[in-house]
Protein backbone atom coordinates (compact mmCIF):
# COMPACT_ATOMS: atom_id res chain seq x y z
CA UNK A 1 0.00 0.00 0.00
CA UNK A 2 1.47 3.02 -1.20
CA UNK A 3 2.08 6.60 1.00
CA UNK A 4 1.21 9.00 -1.58
CA UNK A 5 -0.79 7.90 -4.72
CA UNK A 6 -2.12 9.44 -7.61
CA UNK A 7 -4.87 8.04 -9.77
CA UNK A 8 -7.43 8.99 -12.51
CA UNK A 9 -10.22 7.02 -12.66
CA UNK A 10 -13.86 6.95 -14.58
CA UNK A 11 -17.04 7.35 -13.19
CA UNK A 12 -20.05 5.26 -14.49
CA UNK A 13 -20.88 6.63 -18.07
CA UNK A 14 -24.00 8.51 -18.92
CA UNK A 15 -25.77 7.81 -22.22
CA UNK A 16 -28.17 10.41 -23.69
CA UNK A 17 -30.17 9.59 -26.86
CA UNK A 18 -26.47 9.04 -29.07
CA UNK A 19 -24.47 10.54 -27.01
CA UNK A 20 -22.17 8.61 -23.87
CA UNK A 21 -20.37 10.88 -21.54
CA UNK A 22 -17.36 9.81 -19.39
CA UNK A 23 -16.51 11.58 -16.77
CA UNK A 24 -12.67 11.19 -15.30
CA UNK A 25 -11.66 12.22 -11.83
CA UNK A 26 -7.67 12.44 -10.57
CA UNK A 27 -7.61 11.79 -6.68
CA UNK A 28 -4.62 11.98 -4.56
CA UNK A 29 -4.39 9.49 -1.82
CA UNK A 30 -2.31 9.80 1.30
CA UNK A 31 -2.65 7.41 4.03
CA UNK A 32 -0.31 6.57 7.15
CA UNK A 33 -0.86 4.14 9.92
CA UNK A 34 -3.70 6.08 11.67
CA UNK A 35 -5.18 8.24 8.98
CA UNK A 36 -5.33 9.95 5.82
CA UNK A 37 -6.19 12.54 2.95
CA UNK A 38 -7.86 12.45 -0.05
CA UNK A 39 -7.82 15.25 -2.61
CA UNK A 40 -10.10 14.20 -5.28
CA UNK A 41 -10.86 16.63 -8.47
CA UNK A 42 -12.42 16.05 -11.72
CA UNK A 43 -10.20 16.12 -14.94
CA UNK A 44 -12.34 15.91 -18.16
CA UNK A 45 -15.29 14.34 -20.03
CA UNK A 46 -14.87 11.94 -22.74
CA UNK A 47 -17.92 12.59 -24.99
CA UNK A 48 -18.37 9.62 -27.52
CA UNK A 49 -20.78 10.32 -30.26
CA UNK A 50 -21.04 8.87 -34.37
CA UNK A 51 -17.81 6.47 -33.55
CA UNK A 52 -15.94 9.63 -32.62
CA UNK A 53 -14.66 10.36 -29.19
CA UNK A 54 -13.49 13.92 -28.09
CA UNK A 55 -12.14 14.60 -24.96
CA UNK A 56 -13.11 18.22 -23.36
CA UNK A 57 -10.92 19.00 -20.09
CA UNK A 58 -12.77 20.85 -16.79
CA UNK A 59 -11.03 23.70 -15.90
CA UNK A 60 -11.22 24.90 -12.49
CA UNK A 61 -11.49 28.93 -12.40
CA UNK A 62 -11.72 29.70 -9.43
CA UNK A 63 -8.54 27.90 -8.70
CA UNK A 64 -6.80 29.90 -11.40
CA UNK A 65 -8.05 32.80 -10.01
CA UNK A 66 -6.92 32.43 -6.87
CA UNK A 67 -3.04 31.42 -7.44
CA UNK A 68 -2.84 33.83 -10.37
CA UNK A 69 -4.00 36.80 -7.24
CA UNK A 70 -1.40 34.73 -4.93
CA UNK A 71 1.23 34.95 -7.96
CA UNK A 72 0.78 38.72 -8.72
CA UNK A 73 0.82 39.18 -4.68
CA UNK A 74 4.29 37.47 -4.12
CA UNK A 75 5.47 39.08 -8.14
CA UNK A 76 4.69 42.62 -6.58
CA UNK A 77 5.87 42.13 -3.50
CA UNK A 78 9.61 41.06 -4.81
CA UNK A 79 9.32 43.95 -6.99
CA UNK A 80 8.12 46.24 -4.91
CA UNK A 81 11.25 44.78 -2.62
CA UNK A 82 14.32 44.97 -5.25
CA UNK A 83 12.98 48.66 -6.17
CA UNK A 84 13.09 49.89 -2.53
CA UNK A 85 16.78 48.29 -2.41
CA UNK A 86 17.57 50.25 -5.33
CA UNK A 87 16.55 53.80 -4.17
CA UNK A 88 18.24 53.00 -0.76
CA UNK A 89 21.45 52.10 -2.43
CA UNK A 90 21.17 48.15 -1.56
CA UNK A 91 21.09 49.69 2.29
CA UNK A 92 17.53 48.58 3.21
CA UNK B 1 -5.88 -6.18 44.43
CA UNK B 2 -5.02 -8.58 41.74
CA UNK B 3 -8.36 -8.93 40.42
CA UNK B 4 -8.82 -5.40 40.39
CA UNK B 5 -5.97 -4.58 38.25
CA UNK B 6 -6.85 -7.00 35.89
CA UNK B 7 -9.94 -5.97 35.17
CA UNK B 8 -8.50 -2.32 34.92
CA UNK B 9 -6.50 -4.15 31.98
CA UNK B 10 -9.37 -5.75 30.44
CA UNK B 11 -10.89 -2.88 30.34
CA UNK B 12 -7.93 -0.93 28.52
CA UNK B 13 -7.49 -3.79 26.14
CA UNK B 14 -11.31 -3.96 25.26
CA UNK B 15 -10.78 -0.36 24.62
CA UNK B 16 -8.07 -0.78 22.14
CA UNK B 17 -9.60 -3.86 20.45
CA UNK B 18 -13.25 -1.22 19.76
CA UNK B 19 -10.38 1.38 18.67
CA UNK B 20 -9.70 -1.26 16.39
CA UNK B 21 -13.03 -2.05 15.10
CA UNK B 22 -13.80 1.14 14.75
CA UNK B 23 -10.65 2.50 12.89
CA UNK B 24 -10.75 0.92 9.83
CA UNK B 25 -14.69 1.88 9.59
CA UNK B 26 -13.35 5.67 10.07
CA UNK B 27 -10.53 5.04 7.32
CA UNK B 28 -12.95 3.70 4.49
CA UNK B 29 -15.40 6.40 4.89
CA UNK B 30 -12.03 9.09 4.38
CA UNK B 31 -10.80 7.11 1.29
CA UNK B 32 -14.37 6.61 -0.05
CA UNK B 33 -13.81 10.18 -1.29
CA UNK B 34 -11.14 8.99 -4.26
CA UNK B 35 -14.02 7.32 -5.70
CA UNK B 36 -14.89 9.04 -8.88
CA UNK B 37 -18.59 8.76 -7.61
CA UNK B 38 -17.56 11.24 -5.15
CA UNK B 39 -16.43 13.99 -7.31
CA UNK B 40 -19.45 13.71 -10.19
CA UNK B 41 -23.41 14.02 -8.95
CA UNK B 42 -26.09 11.99 -10.21
CA UNK B 43 -27.28 13.29 -13.47
CA UNK B 44 -30.66 15.21 -13.36
CA UNK B 45 -33.10 16.12 -16.20
CA UNK B 46 -33.83 19.50 -16.74
CA UNK B 47 -36.16 20.28 -20.14
CA UNK B 48 -34.29 18.96 -23.15
CA UNK B 49 -30.84 18.89 -21.19
CA UNK B 50 -29.21 16.89 -18.69
CA UNK B 51 -27.45 18.12 -15.88
CA UNK B 52 -23.88 16.30 -14.24
CA UNK B 53 -22.47 18.29 -11.33
CA UNK B 54 -18.63 18.03 -10.82
CA UNK B 55 -17.35 18.98 -7.52
CA UNK B 56 -13.45 18.90 -6.20
CA UNK B 57 -13.77 16.74 -2.90
CA UNK B 58 -11.29 16.77 0.33
CA UNK B 59 -11.47 14.47 2.79
CA UNK B 60 -8.99 13.89 6.06
CA UNK B 61 -9.23 12.22 9.31
CA UNK B 62 -7.05 10.55 11.68
CA UNK B 63 -6.99 8.70 15.28
CA UNK B 64 -5.15 7.52 17.79
CA UNK B 65 -5.08 5.08 20.56
CA UNK B 66 -3.01 4.93 23.89
CA UNK B 67 -2.44 3.46 27.17
CA UNK B 68 -0.62 3.78 30.51
CA UNK B 69 0.22 2.25 33.63
CA UNK B 70 2.39 3.10 36.82
CA UNK B 71 2.88 2.40 40.10
CA UNK B 72 0.37 4.63 42.88
CA UNK B 73 2.19 7.38 44.29
CA UNK B 74 2.91 6.85 47.87
CA UNK B 75 -0.01 7.81 49.50
CA UNK B 76 0.91 11.00 52.21
CA UNK B 77 0.22 9.66 55.63
CA UNK B 78 -0.92 13.36 57.36
CA UNK B 79 -3.82 13.53 54.81
CA UNK B 80 -4.94 10.09 53.70
CA UNK B 81 -7.35 8.13 56.00
CA UNK B 82 -5.67 5.05 57.92
CA UNK B 83 -6.65 2.36 55.47
CA UNK B 84 -5.00 4.41 52.21
CA UNK B 85 -1.49 5.03 54.16
CA UNK B 86 -1.63 1.24 54.90
CA UNK B 87 -1.08 0.25 51.65
CA UNK B 88 2.19 -0.94 50.42
CA UNK B 89 3.96 1.73 47.81
CA UNK B 90 4.99 0.15 44.80
CA UNK B 91 2.64 -2.88 45.03
CA UNK B 92 -0.48 -0.80 43.57
CA UNK B 93 -1.06 0.27 39.81
CA UNK B 94 -2.82 3.19 38.51
CA UNK B 95 -3.29 4.00 34.93
CA UNK B 96 -5.77 4.95 32.08
CA UNK B 97 -6.36 4.66 28.31
CA UNK B 98 -7.57 7.10 26.14
CA UNK B 99 -8.88 6.83 22.10
CA UNK B 100 -9.57 9.64 19.89
CA UNK B 101 -10.03 10.82 16.13
CA UNK B 102 -11.38 13.51 14.27
CA UNK B 103 -11.86 14.16 10.48
CA UNK B 104 -13.77 16.19 7.82
CA UNK B 105 -14.72 16.65 4.69
CA UNK B 106 -14.99 19.62 2.23
CA UNK B 107 -17.01 19.70 -1.07
CA UNK B 108 -17.34 22.38 -4.01
CA UNK B 109 -18.53 22.80 -7.19
CA UNK B 110 -16.14 23.39 -10.04
CA UNK B 111 -18.36 22.71 -13.24
CA UNK B 112 -21.41 21.64 -14.29
CA UNK B 113 -21.72 19.25 -17.55
CA UNK B 114 -24.69 20.02 -19.88
CA UNK B 115 -25.83 17.60 -22.43
CA UNK B 116 -28.34 18.63 -24.70
CA UNK B 117 -29.80 19.02 -28.03
CA UNK B 118 -26.82 21.12 -28.72
CA UNK B 119 -23.82 18.81 -27.61
CA UNK B 120 -21.89 18.65 -24.42
CA UNK B 121 -20.59 21.43 -22.74
CA UNK B 122 -18.57 21.82 -19.48
CA UNK B 123 -19.25 25.46 -17.63
CA UNK B 124 -17.67 26.47 -14.87
CA UNK B 125 -18.39 27.29 -11.63
CA UNK B 126 -16.69 30.43 -10.15
CA UNK B 127 -17.24 31.04 -6.73
CA UNK B 128 -16.92 34.50 -6.55
CA UNK B 129 -16.68 35.11 -2.39
CA UNK B 130 -13.55 32.48 -2.63
CA UNK B 131 -12.32 34.93 -6.02
CA UNK B 132 -12.71 38.11 -3.68
CA UNK B 133 -11.23 37.02 -0.51
CA UNK B 134 -8.42 36.09 -2.21
CA UNK B 135 -8.26 39.81 -3.79
CA UNK B 136 -8.93 41.46 -0.71
CA UNK B 137 -5.92 39.62 0.87
CA UNK B 138 -3.58 39.95 -1.42
CA UNK B 139 -4.16 43.55 -2.23
CA UNK B 140 -4.06 44.01 2.41
CA UNK B 141 -1.12 42.29 1.63
CA UNK B 142 0.70 43.78 -0.99
CA UNK B 143 -0.16 47.76 0.52
CA UNK B 144 1.08 46.52 4.26
CA UNK B 145 4.57 45.46 2.50
CA UNK B 146 4.67 48.68 0.90
CA UNK B 147 3.84 51.13 4.03
CA UNK B 148 6.39 48.98 5.59
CA UNK B 149 9.10 49.83 2.92
CA UNK B 150 8.37 53.55 2.76
CA UNK B 151 8.53 53.82 6.56
CA UNK B 152 12.06 51.78 6.45
CA UNK B 153 13.00 53.74 3.61
CA UNK B 154 12.71 57.34 5.73
CA UNK B 155 14.33 55.84 8.38
CA UNK B 156 17.39 54.92 6.80
CA UNK B 157 17.27 58.35 4.62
Amino acid sequence: MDVVAAREASAEPVTVHDVTVTPWSRALVVRWPKGGFVWNRPTAVLVEQDGQARRIPIVDVTRILQVGLLGLAILTAGASLLGCRRRTGGAA
Amino acid sequence: MTDTRDASLAEDLSLIDRAGEQAPKMLEKIFAAAQPGAVFGQPVESGSYTLITASEVTSGGGFGVGMGRGPAPKPDAKQSPPAEAERPAGKQSIGGSGFGGGGGSMGRPVAIIAIGPSGVTVRPVVDVTKVVLAAVTASAAMLGLRRAMRRAAKGKS
